[in-house]
């Protein structure tokens, strides 16, 4: 019986790691391996946790990789792949996104955007005997002009490790991806296929961390007094509960620093009583 | 940023006088966003009313206005509509005023199919006259006029404007004021008559009379009542839930945009015909 190869690709709901996986399974089943997969997608569409487990090789029973035996770890995102990172082998290849997909349990303050997601610092993975292919894929693909190949780009630089030549890759791909994106995902392959020849063989990776923190935003609540008729709408529907009826039924702000600009109580106020205005946060405070 | 549509409105008049947690100022903040996003001038802009709390709203609003007599709007707005073809003619009726006195004008404007937007406040109750029985009263609700209960069902006003021949017939509700403005702006730019109808509250009278809470509650309550989006406004359905234990708020309503149809409109067919006349 040949050798079995586990990998291993993770992400959140909506960037691709099924149909990465779907893509690798089809290469597998071209060159004529036995392949098994199986993926959880629960709460994909809020932004959770995607995995798929995929295995190949001459003879394959299980699907599932066992802690320690992935031989590729492919993540979209890095949190994700922190997460899963128990499950490579000793000396096993991490191809990661350095993109930060921040959950929305992570997210302290919507203000300033200051969050509980982990650095992210490829040395400290590499110090765990991981051999580590990162890059900026999302913006790689952003600027072939479509933020959804990103996956294809990563599988560009998976494809290099492993045996499958580029034909083979290239047919699988233009056989699962839907039709009319066969183009550009043909280009973001060999995009991906390039970047790891040029950037990752000599070991030292430059990785241009992304802008992903929000630019923190203040906003001024106007209400109209004379307007208001203390109905009650914006203080009960207020998602951060900034606001308040005072002792004469009148809304009133009672912490605006917690306002994130919603306007959620300007289009329900029914007597046109409440205006949400931006306000100019200076250089200096955002830096600070 | 949504815009602050405040300009268009008369502020000597503000604030108005509708009561307090009532929906219809929300439905209004729709309608004024829809027409700032159609950047549609003020002076060619017509907004007619009959009788009744939503056909108070026109006298707020800084655009043309005409506040006429009881369930007739659309009649005074076909007559202003033949006249001057060039307005954008809106009418803003109630549940009382269209469907109740107005009924019959109502489906004639629907029949002719005269590019006007008819908008609708259903707020299941007469509430300016103090709470009466509507056409639109669910089954079991109590109104003034009801006091066991109504024991008539009600209009279902947008299978009634379908029948009619209505070519765009959408429902909103107040508590979705961002997809209530995509409706009132499709309705706006459709060519014939265009018919919204809103879900609104009246918590003075019905909200009362029924014990479903003052205005946040009533208005959160229109949300509950809904489940399953399914797809965003032309196919955006709701399933509604079926909740027995509040049968006065039982709605068996779908929303978003119904229908939408290309017809022949009524004022075009009738300037073509005057013009071909004068040739002769």
């Amino acid at each position: 019986m040949g050798e079995v190869r586990n990998l291993l690709i993770v992400g959140v709901g909506g960037q691709g790691v099924v149909l990465a996986s779907d893509i690798v399974a089809a290469v597998c089943l071209r060159h004529g391996y036995d392949v098994k997969k199986s993926e959880v997608h629960g709460m994909a569409q809020r932004g959770g946790v995607v995995y798929s487990h995929l295995r190949y090789g001459p003879n394959v029973h299980s699907p599932l990789i066992e802690r320690g035996r992935a031989d590729a770890l492919l993540a979209l995102e890095w949190s994700e792949a922190l997460r899963w990172l128990p499950y490579l082998r000793p000396g096993g290849v991490l191809v990661v996104d350095m993109v930060r997909s921040i959950p929305p349990i992570a997210l302290r303050d919507r203000m300033t955007w200051k969050s509980a997601y982990p650095p992210m610092d490829v040395d400290q993975v590499r110090a765990l005997q991981v051999e580590v292919c990162a890059c900026n894929a999302g913006q790689l693909a952003e600027e072939l002009g479509n933020r959804k190949v990103a996956n294809t780009i990563l599988l560009g630089i998976l494809s290099n490790l492993l045996e499958f030549s580029q034909e083979e890759w290239e047919e699988a791909l233009s056989a699962v991806v839907p039709p009319h994106t066969v183009d550009i995902n043909l280009q973001a392959f060999r995009l991906g296929r390039s970047v790891h020849a040029e950037r990752f063989t000599a070991g030292g990776i430059p990785v241009d961390l992304p802008p992903t923190y929000g630019v923190p935003r203040r906003f001024r609540v106007e209400i109209v007094e004379a307007w208001c008729k203390g109905c009650g709408i914006c203080v009960r529907l207020c998602p951060e509960e900034c606001l308040r009826l005072d002792s004469r039924e009148r809304a009133k702000v009672g912490d605006p620093g917690r306002c994130t600009g919603c306007q959620i109580c300007q289009l329900l106020c029914p007597d046109f009583a409440i205006a949400v205005h931006e306000e100019q946060v200076e250089e200096a405070s955002i830096r600070g | 940023m949504i815009p602050d549509v405040r300009t268009y409105l008369r502020p000597a008049r503000m604030p108005h006088i509708l009561c307090p947690g009532c929906g219809h100022g929300i439905v209004l903040g729709a309608l004024l966003r829809a027409f700032h996003r159609l950047r549609l001038n003020p002076d060619q802009i017509a907004l007619v009313a009959g009788i009744g709390c939503s056909s108070r709203l026109v006298g707020y609003v800084d655009v043309c206005t005409l506040h006429t007599t009881h369930g007739r709007a659309l009649a005074f707005a076909t007559g202003l509509k033949l006249a001057r073809p060039e307005l954008t003619v809106v009418v803003l009726t109630g549940d009382g005023d269209g469907l109740g006195i107005g009924g019959n004008h109502l489906i004639h404007a629907a029949r002719r199919n005269i590019d006007l937007t008819c908008i609708l406040f259903n707020n299941a109750v007469y509430g300016m006259t103090g709470g009466q029985l509507a056409p639109t009263t669910p089954q079991e609700g109590v109104a003034s006029t009801a006091p066991y209960g109504n024991i008539e069902p009600p209009f279902d006003s947008c299978k009634l404007m379908m029948g009619a021949g209505a070519t765009f017939v959408a429902r909103g509700l107040a508590y979705e004021p961002l997809a209530l403005e995509e409706m009132i702006a499709r309705g706006l730019v459709h060519r014939g008559f265009s018919f919204i109808e809103v879900i609104t509250d009246c918590p003075e009278y019905y909200g009362r009379y029924n014990q479903l809470g003052k205005g946040p509650e009533m208005l959160m309550s229109q949300k509950r009542r809904t489940m399953d989006i399914m797809e965003i406004l032309a196919t955006k359905r709701f399933v509604v839930r079926d909740r027995p234990e509040v049968r006065a708020w039982n709605l068996p309503y779908r929303l978003g945009i119904l229908h939408e149809e290309e017809r022949p409109e009524f004022s075009q067919v009738c300037w073509q015909m005057v013009a071909g006349r004068e040739m002769v």
